[in-house]
């Protein structure tokens, strides 16, 4: 019991100082939902109210420039209180969003699953948190109160994916995949996370089970429930909206061709700015190719972490992705807790630190002097996001090398604690 | 219950007395109507008519109908046009409503709108392209730039002023370009339409450099089918320009156009001041209104009447000048001078072939020309600051203490300026100057939007509103500004973009003529990349992707081994290997030389 009292304790102080941010400061949610940091076309909170007015006039928010959201967003929202009257209700209903991921996170936490599975067990088990530490970390992240004041839309997409991974951890493979489908609807991203969610969700099957499955039938049969789920969200959004081919552009059309190049925390606005027509789309082609090109490699070097590929994986979609923003970083850093076993085997730990906290306290200020000021240009928050990414994917490569070290640890038990080389 | 400009309600009367002549089969007309407006300025407006007949008009037999243009509205089977080229700000809180009701000028650069047949939508698009790019030959404007972003089709803010008979479907197509600077290469061919050409006739005054020097100055060219109700048919062609010029700056001698200050004795000063000295001094006001002459603000005379006109025999007073009948005004011998029964206007019948020239000394007489108040006043800004996102603000002031106002709002907004329609808000301020926030939809009978798409089209926003007696409202809404791609930039990226005037188009009544307000032209800074490092950038993410890539790479493909067993590994690696095979040469080198010796 005394465990749940402490998780009863975090969440609670978590939703007080949630809610006791929105009440001292009530212009707090407007202003976070304007930073480009937090918001972004996919995610912006205000660009759902656009679409959410529209909607409930009878025109259709994806004839237009502003709205790019999936469209079972619209009636989920169309339920809450008008935001100008009353945004109490909406705020708090982001706080209950944040606080049901934090539990997946516990659940994921508690299941054991990072570090000991089927073909893998760390090394260092004695250092690890536990659930509620886990979920204190992400619950009073800056960044993950930031997006939750904003009301970014990324929210739900995180939900998506940590019950997809709560689900596949605690052997509910059919959950994971509804979940994962739901994630990959409102985002797309998240498809690229099912070969190493459906692995995670094997190694468990054959580990607490006894019916053996081939395991090609076994990968057929839930990429089937993920297609299954998409369609079938795809199917209620085409009841929503009426025109399917207006919302697939609007929305996936515009994930995957990047048409609005607003600032944000990424790498792909001010290169398609700066890029030159004629080879925009071969360019475009080649960082979505880069970005699915991990997938392959993280999970055929790591195959007997599948978790850990997913939480890397996590990591290089807030540095690549087109539209990133500091919500994405926020759950790459929930699951890098997990592998707190992991930490001592890291070598630039501080350089990565760093350079994020350089980054994310630059920010603003060089987005201040370029946009408002006029005393910088666009080259300085450009530096900084270069910055933010090169420090993000420092802490990547470096969590997978400690992840490689730990496995050639439990390889070799007599030579453990020597100094490792890559040749 | 509404009140009409006077000026406006002349002009309007001059076109219903004209109109018995509007169906004789074909005919000219032209007249020239000068005002002094207050604070010096000077209202000259040319209006130039002719008819054809429906029948000359198909078969291609142009007599006063321009040829160039009535070819190029048959091509792209255009059946009503309406093309502007304004320039400057009509100053409405002191000169009061707008000429012709507002209803023949445009935004501030080129405004074209026209009524093109067509079975459906995409061919009257492809219509509409044809019309824009022979305009831009004609007219010697840039209207080749009304492309798909700069075209909206307005639902309820135009109606068509022509009847159309035998069309299958008529679309509406508007487009503006608000940035075009319009000046004397647009003059030339607007002049090369009259059948007169600027040769004689009152077409003669237009000097390039007076024209464009003026403080607000509007070209249009009106072109609408009129017909009998039995059927006659007549293609009317009207084309005018308006300007209002400060009588001072005009006067100016083209030897000499920089305004000095006066000599010191020359100066009236307000001797009553406590402060008047010997070097400080209150200018007085002056009592009289400013002289001036034809020849003075236009630099040069009017040039005989064009042969062309009343060709049907009706006899129309070319030139009017609206001033009290009390007034002193000298003409050139051998004209005449009508003076009309109001009291305020005076025309002037020109004798052919000789220059014309009228001159009004200073004096002081204190009759007023009666005047109206507009309508309605209304105010365009933009607020906020920063390039990231912005505000618009829209005022609209009701001087009626008595008569609400009905009115629809039109804005085109160019897809890189992104309105947030829900957070429209209304402010309504009464005569004590308290504002007081009400719901938008109070006011806001009915709306038209259609949202922009990125680089397809722009957006369309159409409001019915109503302004009550006696008050002022503010209309405001949020926006962002879009980032573009750094070859969607123009050369001089940092001065903005030219975002159009709205339109107000006021609704009063069915039956009398349309009155339409513009505001000005807004300026939009956008925020900008730095256009010197397309290669820097591209170099730089490019290094960064690669260095991420890179190191995740070699991590997952390389193997992890002691440091110990990585000393050992090197000797076997390829390195190691050919370093000891250079060791062996060298040493069996070594030993070949020793055996020699």
């Amino acid at each position: 019991m005394a465990v749940d009292r402490r998780m009863i304790g975090v969440f609670g102080v978590a939703f007080v100082l949630r809610l006791l941010l929105i009440c001292l400061f009530p212009s707090l949610p407007d202003l976070l939902t304007g930073r480009v940091e937090v918001s972004t076309p996919v995610n912006s909170f205000k660009r759902l109210q656009e679409g959410l007015y529209l909607y409930t006039r009878n025109v259709s928010p994806y004839d237009g420039g502003v709205f790019h959201q999936a469209p079972l967003l619209l009636p989920l929202f169309s339920l809450l209180p008008d935001i100008h009257s009353n945004p109490v209700p909406t705020a708090i209903f982001y706080f209950i969003v944040d606080l049901v991921n934090a539990y997946a996170l516990v659940t994921i936490s508690e299941s054991g699953q990072s570090i000991q599975s089927r073909l893998h067990s760390a090394v260092r088990k004695h250092i690890q948190w536990d659930g509620v530490s886990v979920a204190a970390w992400f619950l009073f992240n800056p960044f993950t109160i930031a997006t939750c004041l904003a009301r970014s839309t990324s929210v739900f997409t995180t939900s998506g994916i940590l019950f997809a991974v709560s689900n596949a951890v605690g052997g509910n493979s059919v959950n994971a995949m509804l979940a994962l489908g739901f994630a990959s609807y409102l985002s797309l991203y998240p498809a690229l996370l099912f070969i190493p969610l459906v692995l995670v969700c094997y190694d468990r099957h054959l580990q607490y089970s006894n019916k053996s499955s081939k395991a090609v039938g076994y990968v057929l049969q839930h990429a089937a429930i993920l297609a299954a789920s998409v369609v079938g969200l795809l199917a209620l959004s085409y009841l929503i909206t009426g025109n399917f081919w207006e919302f697939i552009s609007a929305t996936y059309g515009f994930h995957l061709l990047v048409p609005d190049l607003t600032p944000n925390v990424g790498l792909w606005w001010y290169f398609f700015i700066e890029m030159f027509d004629s080879f925009r789309e071969f360019f475009i082609g080649v960082f979505w190719l880069h970005l699915a090109s991990y997938v392959g490699g993280l999970t055929a070097r790591l195959r007997r972490q599948p978790l850990f590929v997913i939480a890397s994986l996590l990591g290089v979609f807030a540095i690549f992705k087109p539209y990133p923003s500091i919500s994405d970083a926020s759950l790459y850093f929930a699951m890098l807790p997990l592998y707190r076993h992991l930490f001592p085997l890291m070598r630039y730990t501080f350089f990565a630190v760093s350079a994020i906290l350089y980054s994310s306290l630059l920010g603003p200020a060089f987005y201040h002097l370029w946009i408002y000021a006029g005393s910088g240009n666009a080259n300085f928050f450009y530096a900084i996001t270069l910055v933010w990414s090169l420090g993000l994917s420092i802490l990547l490569a470096d969590s997978i090398f400690s992840a490689l070290h730990d496995e050639w640890e439990q390889d070799h038990p007599d030579e453990q604690g020597v100094e490792v080389k890559q040749v | 219950m509404t009140t009409f400009g006077f000026l406006s309600l002349l002009l309007a009367l001059a076109v219903t007395l004209w109109s018995p002549n509007a169906f004789a089969s074909s005919d000219y007309h032209e007249q020239l109507f000068l005002q002094p407006l207050p604070q010096s300025s000077l209202l000259a407006s040319f209006n130039f008519r002719s008819n054809t007949s429906q029948q000359a008009f198909d078969n291609q037999h142009f007599r006063y109908f321009p040829r160039a243009l009535g070819q190029i509205l048959q091509h792209a089977h255009t059946k009503e046009l309406h093309l502007r080229f304004t320039t400057g700000r009509w100053d409405a809180e002191s000169w009061g409503p707008r000429p012709w009701g507002g209803s023949k000028e445009g935004g501030t650069g080129v405004e074209l709108w026209a009524w093109i047949d067509a079975p459906d939508d995409d061919e009257a698009f492809g219509k509409w392209i044809a019309l824009t790019q022979s305009l831009s030959g004609l007219f010697c404007a840039s209207l080749n730039f009304v492309d798909s972003t700069r075209t909206t089709r307005p639902v309820v803010s135009f109606e068509p002023t022509g009847d159309h008979q035998d069309v299958d479907e008529l679309h509406l197509l508007h487009g503006t370009l608000p940035g075009e600077v319009v000046c004397t290469e647009n003059l030339t061919p607007f002049l090369k339409l009259l059948p007169c050409k600027g040769k004689a006739g009152i077409s003669t005054l237009f000097d390039g450099h007076k024209l464009f020097d003026a403080a607000w100055q509007s070209m249009s060219v009106d072109m609408r089918p009129i017909c009998t109700s039995d059927g006659d048919c007549i293609v009317q062609i009207e084309q005018t320009i308006d300007m209002v010029l400060d009588v001072e700056r005009s006067k100016r001698p083209r030897s000499n156009p920089i305004p000095r200050p006066l000599a010191n004795e020359l100066l009236a000063c307000d001797t009553s001041k406590p402060y008047n000295s010997e070097d400080t001094c209150f200018p007085l006001e002056k009592g009289a209104d400013a002289a001036w002459s034809i020849s003075e603000v236009f630099g040069r005379t009017l040039t005989g009447v064009c042969p062309l006109t009343g060709s049907d025999g009706s006899q129309e007073h070319s030139v009017c000048l609206r001033v009290p009948h009390e007034k002193q005004v000298f003409i050139t011998e051998g004209s005449t001078e009508i003076k009309k029964e109001d009291g305020f206007t005076r025309c002037f019948d020109l004798a052919p072939a000789q220059p014309f020239d009228l001159s009004i000394p200073e004096q002081t007489i204190d009759i007023p020309v009666p005047g109206e108040e507009p309508i309605l006043y209304a105010e365009r800004t933009i607020v906020g600051h920063g390039q990231e996102r912005g505000g618009m603000r829209i005022i609209f002031g009701n001087p009626s203490n008595t008569t609400a106002v009905d009115f629809i709002l039109f804005e085109s907004l160019p897809w890189f300026l992104r309105p947030y329609i829900h957070t429209l808000q209304a402010t309504i301020t009464g005569r004590d100057g308290i504002p007081t926030d009400i719901a938008a939809s109070d006011l806001v009978t009915s709306t038209f939007y259609r949202p922009a798409i990125d680089r397809e089209r722009g957006t369309q926003l159409e409001i019915a509103l109503s302004v009550p007696a006696a008050s002022t409202v503010t209309l405001t809404y949020d926006f962002e500004k879009a980032i573009l791609r750094y070859t969607e930039y123009p050369p001089d990226a940092n001065r903005g973009f030219n975002v159009a005037p709205a339109v107000i188009r006021i609704l009063n009544g069915e039956n009398s003529a349309p009155v339409y307000i513009r505001s000005t032209s807004l300026l939009l800074p956008l925020p900008t990349p730095d256009f010197s490092m397309p290669y820097n950038v591209i170099i730089l993410t490019s290094t960064v992707i690669a260095l991420a890539f890179g190191t995740v790479f070699n991590i997952l493909v390389r193997r992890v081994v002691s440091v110990d067993e990585a000393a050992a590994l090197g000797a076997q690696s390829l390195k190691g290997r050919l370093l000891g095979k250079l060791v062996a040469i060298r040493d069996r080198f070594r030993s070949k030389t020793t055996k020699v010796e």
